[in-house]
């Protein structure tokens, strides 16, 4: 590789990768503000416009706080959790196409960090290895209420990671590919003359079967059984303090955030418009729309955080395999 | 493996993300406050923890994850078969058709597995 191709790769690197990192604080506002809403309080109102700077405060505390370690766990373990799940999250956002290509010097790169043969497989696999840290933290914490919590959010995401996967089995079915470029490239204009060619008109079922699966691997309402409040203190980090908490807490949001993106990619033709093409579109203007579409569904997934309802763990479970 | 080198930077940005995540903390971290013991137990909802965490349980979880790499295992199959599929269909049925009789064979274990009340947690 030349110098020029470091230079774009690594900005190519740190464009995507950090805008998903700053997704984050972003959503922990949406999420917080979206529920205040919904249930008629003001939510974080003191901190800059709009509560907006509420998160960078928030991680501000978490910087300064102390970090006890409680004296009966498994340091090294411990230590380990947050950084097993931080690490594949981040690694996630690799294949993720967002927008065709640019040129630079004659020369067309396209935008997406690597563009695997296999992408589709690989996030798959990459993903399922949150769960370790997640177990980590859990049994290292040494407190029954964490091992508890860890056993129930790994038994949640290994079920619910089968239909995910047959549902993206419908989608490679459809496109053809496991690149997802490509399968992001396939949903371009429309189909039967009225309807956009996304996935989601493609693979109604599929995207239905897809979409409760993402719930539940990002452990959202109404799949927040791992969190039970009333019963386990607050799951598998709950002797977690400081950073080491709050890199759990990212690491579940870049999940989400990533999962988003793979959804748009899949269902919601990746960076095309409905009806547009990228001919008539320039081709700069498809990556916002990638960006946008992201956005929406993260709203989407807030929004249904405030469903007041609960599964009982056992029936959650039992429903994975059937789908 | 060419496509493989961004990942591998990615991996190296993570990790010293992590790494500078934590430093920071540690850096900033208040240092030699007066040790208290009960801040060092585990936090069992405010009630003195009563025995270790690491008893026996449950072992309904063990069964849900050994049902799981089975049906992950056997759902690795279909993926070849649907990066086919279209070609499958020009050149005649039959790969549909054995693909069916696959699926009619992962039905016949869920229903076992049902009929076994394997998936209740109780």
């Amino acid at each position: 590789m030349t110098g020029l191709e470091w230079i774009i790769l690594l900005s190519k690197l740190l464009v995507i990768y950090l805008t998903i990192v700053h997704v984050v604080p972003i959503m922990i506002w949406v999420e917080r503000k979206g529920a205040a809403l919904i249930q008629d309080r003001p939510g974080p109102n003191r901190v800059g416009p709009f509560g907006l700077l509420q998160p960078v405060a928030d991680a501000l505390k978490f910087l300064v706080k102390e970090d006890p370690i409680p004296n009966s766990v498994n340091r090294v373990l411990y230590a380990m959790g947050p950084f097993m799940t931080l690490v594949p999250a981040s690694l996630i956002v690799a294949v993720l196409p967002v927008g065709d290509f640019f040129e630079v010097q004659g020369k067309s790169y396209f935008m997406q960090i690597a563009d695997i043969n296999v992408g589709l497989l690989y996030l798959l696999s990459i993903s399922s290895l949150g769960i370790y840290g997640i177990l980590f933290g859990g049994w290292a914490s040494n407190n029954k209420y964490s091992l508890m919590g860890a056993m129930r959010s790994a038994s949640q995401i290994i079920s619910y990671e089968i239909p995910l996967g047959l549902a993206a089995v419908g989608a490679v079915t459809v496109y053809g590919t496991f690149s997802l470029r490509e399968m992001a490239l396939g949903q371009e204009g429309t189909f039967l003359a009225v309807l956009p060619r996304w996935g989601v008109f493609m693979q109604p079922i599929g995207f239905l079967v897809f979409f409760i699966s993402a719930f539940a691997e990002t452990n959202r309402l109404p799949f927040d059984l791992p969190e039970t409040e009333g019963e386990l203190v607050a799951g598998f980090h709950t002797e977690y303090g400081s950073m080491k908490f709050a890199t759990y807490f990212m690491a579940e949001y870049m999940n989400m955030a990533t999962i988003s993106g793979l959804m748009t990619t899949l269902y919601f033709g990746g960076w095309h418009l409905p009806y547009l093409t990228d001919a008539t579109l320039l081709g700069w203007l498809g990556g916002q729309r990638n960006l946008l579409a992201v956005l929406q569904f993260l709203i989407f997934f807030f929004q249904s955080c405030c469903l007041p309802a609960h599964f009982r763990l056992g029936a959650l479970d039992g429903a994975a395999f059937p789908l | 493996m060419e496509a493989f080198l961004p990942v591998l930077v990615l991996l190296a940005i993570s990790l010293g993300l992590c790494v500078g995540i934590f430093g920071v903390s540690t850096l900033l971290n208040p240092r030699n406050l007066p040790p208290v013991a009960t801040k060092l137990n585990p936090y069992e909802c405010g009630v003195k923890p009563e025995g270790g965490a690491r008893q026996p349980f449950h072992s309904q979880f063990y069964l849900i994850a050994v049902l799981f790499l089975l049906f992950d295992v056997e759902g690795v199959f279909f993926f070849p078969w649907a990066l086919v599929y279209r070609e499958s269909l020009a050149s005649g049925g039959a790969l549909l058709l054995a693909i069916a009789v696959y699926m009619g064979l992962l039905t016949l274990g869920l229903v076992y597995i049902f009929r076994k009340d394997c998936l209740e947690i109780m």
